[in-house]
């Protein structure tokens, strides 16, 4: 058997080299088949990773309780001023008593827009009333000076640590604000800050005051907006949400989370959510570089049977000489085999260079997955060896005499 | 050595039912050479598929070398047509993209042999047919008598038990012709079975025995 495979690979080879042209467009629809399927699965899963990294880059284990009737599944709301703030000082209190190996760390928020004004120049922004650990729970740090502290929080201090746009609009020659004085709503705050840039104007175009100052000075309330919790780990996450969802309905002496006055979201759940999407968007790629791929192996099937068909004598004599009906076959289905391989070779490292070309030279996220390359370099073995059947069959089912009379 | 006995073969063409072959017995011992001679259409094309066993008879039984074949399955045939039978063709029937060398071990390698044994054999036979300088020519580099001595050494190839050769002159001149009767001729003596189809006369005379069929049966087994 091994002998006659060698022996099989030998005559391919020697057939598909006689028919150089032909065989090189028939590999070819094989070879865009496997590129299209390496290069596009790729690029879905590069648009996955770089949508997981920018929601990694909101906080790790991030879970929020938001004020309100529960409004879909984003994490973080675009819009939170108006929100009426709901949750009080006795659920904060709850959650930053659960065990440790539930909760790492618990941050209030409220959100409110506020006119700020330093020297002759006036802007709009988010004024975000928290607490110190605001920065490690949402992966938001601050650039230049420093966050403001547990005894800002303590003695209401009026301190502001500002957002980068908010920065640039109120300091345009660059100055350094740490220490100068900038008026929200009339109030005197120090800077004693610049956060980092993230990019996102719900972030860079916000300032942060400590909660207790908030509350006395701009909402007037002792009920928060959110609150900010980073879980434990990312394993307690489902957990500490329902732990969180009891306890404040609880609190609340609701009976469930059907018109509840909160809600909250977990990142895992958005992260479920977006791989489901980025997976489908994956799947609907490599779908379409599979249609590619099947085009192309009926393409192999198309020009195996021009060549059963011109060999029908070759065919007859081979019979004549003591070929069986399946040493006919396999020389067809090797022949078959060969072309599609060779041209998934070649598609896979097109597929490879192409996905290589999107990152470095188009700059957009094209990671190609080992799966895919396997995968595509197996359907093109199972593409030969799927459309390359029929004709080695009709091949080994030719009738010896009038294979050698034909013409 | 070749033993039909009773044997029809019958064809369905259209509507009508064509006797190719009508209990027809046909013998040929060791070491005959024998032509088997008839007009067109009179079934020794039939004969000479069912000897070759690439056809099965109807009816009737033929035995090769011993052994009954006209029960066995496709692939046995094919075994039997390696091992047991020489084919030769009017139009050489060579493979157009191998070398005389590479043609010559084709039946080898469905023979099973291995690459060093099958060279080996096939220069053997290539020099038996004197073409051992011609080895790495392929077909279209030959002469029409070369390609049939190539043919005749590939026939050779497996040693079979006969030689079957299919007008094996028509294709060629009289000059040319005349070479590959004569190689058939020492074949002959070297001990090889012979049988040969042909419809021209002086083709046939150079056989020890013709058969000539007629109309599907055997009108002369030419037995002496």
């Amino acid at each position: 058997m091994s002998l006659m495979m060698f022996e099989n690979a030998r005559m391919s080879a020697r057939s598909i080299a006689g028919n150089m042209v032909r065989s090189a467009l028939t590999g070819l629809g094989v070879m865009i088949g496997v590129a299209a399927v390496i290069a596009l699965v790729a690029l879905g899963n590069g648009a996955q990773k770089s949508v997981e990294a920018n929601l990694q880059a909101l906080g790790a284990n991030l879970l929020i309780v938001y004020s309100g009737e529960p409004r879909g599944t984003a994490l973080v709301r675009a819009n939170t001023a108006n929100i009426r703030p709901t949750l009080t000082p006795t659920d904060i209190e709850m959650i930053s008593s659960l065990p440790g190996d539930l909760v790492n760390l618990v941050s209030p928020v409220s959100t409110a827009t506020g006119q700020l004004k330093f020297e002759n120049r006036n802007v709009s922004a988010s004024v975000t009333g928290t607490t110190p650990e605001y920065p490690e729970v949402r992966n938001f740090y601050p650039v230049h000076g420093t966050f403001f502290s547990d005894a800002d929080v303590e003695r209401r201090g009026r301190v502001i640590v500002i957002g980068m746009q908010v920065y640039r609009d109120l300091f345009p020659s660059g100055a350094d604000p740490v220490g100068q004085t900038v008026r929200v709503n009339g109030i005197s705050f120090q800077v004693t800050g610049i956060m980092e840039e993230k990019g996102s104007l719900a972030q860079d175009n916000a300032v942060f005051i400590p909660i207790s100052t908030f509350q006395r000075s701009i909402s007037g309330a002792p009920n928060v907006q959110m609150i900010s919790i980073q879980a434990a780990s990312s394993e307690v996450m489902y957990d500490l949400q329902s732990v969180i969802e009891q306890e404040l309905l609880r609190l609340h002496r609701l009976p469930s989370m059907e018109g509840a006055d909160f809600y909250v979201a977990n990142q895992m759940d958005i992260l479920s959510t977006v791989q489901g999407v980025t997976g489908t968007f994956t799947l609907l790629l490599a779908s379409i570089a599979a249609i590619s791929l099947v085009v192309g192996g009926i393409g192999i099937m198309n020009i195996m049977l021009v060549s059963v068909t011109e060999r029908t004598r070759e065919i007859g004599v081979r019979m004549a000489l003591g070929a069986r009906g399946r040493d006919i076959m396999f020389q067809f289905l090797t022949e078959a085999v060969i072309l599609s391989v060779s041209g998934g070779t070649i598609g896979v490292l097109l597929g490879i260079g192409s996905a290589w070309f999107a990152r470095e030279i188009a700059g957009t996220a094209a990671v190609p997955t080992a799966e895919s390359v396997i995968l595509a370099f197996g359907f093109s073995v199972l593409t030969g060896l799927f459309f390359g059947g029929y004709p080695a069959w009709r091949a080994s089912q030719l009738n010896p005499i009038e294979a050698l009379r034909y013409e | 050595m070749i033993d039909l006995a009773r044997v029809s073969r019958q064809y369905q063409m259209g509507p009508t039912l064509i006797k190719a072959l009508d209990d027809v017995t046909v013998t040929v011992k060791a070491g005959e050479f024998v032509a088997v001679t008839g007009p067109s259409g009179s079934g020794k094309s039939t004969l000479m598929n069912i000897i070759g066993c690439l056809d099965q008879p109807d009816a009737g039984t033929y035995t090769l070398n011993g052994e009954p074949l006209e029960t066995l399955g496709a692939n046995r045939l094919a075994e039997v047509r390696n091992r047991s039978i020489g084919f030769i063709f009017q139009t050489f029937n060579l493979l157009p993209r191998m070398t005389a060398l590479e043609n010559v071990e084709v039946p080898l390698v469905y023979g099973g042999m291995r690459q060093r044994e099958r060279n080996e054999r096939a220069r053997e036979m290539l020099e038996r047919v004197g073409l051992a300088d011609r080895a790495h020519h392929r077909p279209n580099e030959l002469s029409g008598g070369q390609r049939q001595r190539v043919a005749i050494a590939r026939a050779l190839a497996t040693q079979p038990v006969i030689l079957l050769a299919d007008e094996p002159t028509g294709a060629l001149d009289t000059r040319t012709g005349e070479e590959v009767l004569a190689l058939f001729e020492q074949l002959h003596e070297e001990g090889a079975t012979i049988v040969m189809v042909t419809h021209e006369a002086e083709v046939a005379e150079r056989a020890h025995r013709s058969i000539l069929i007629r109309d599907g049966r055997v009108v002369d087994s030419g037995d002496i």
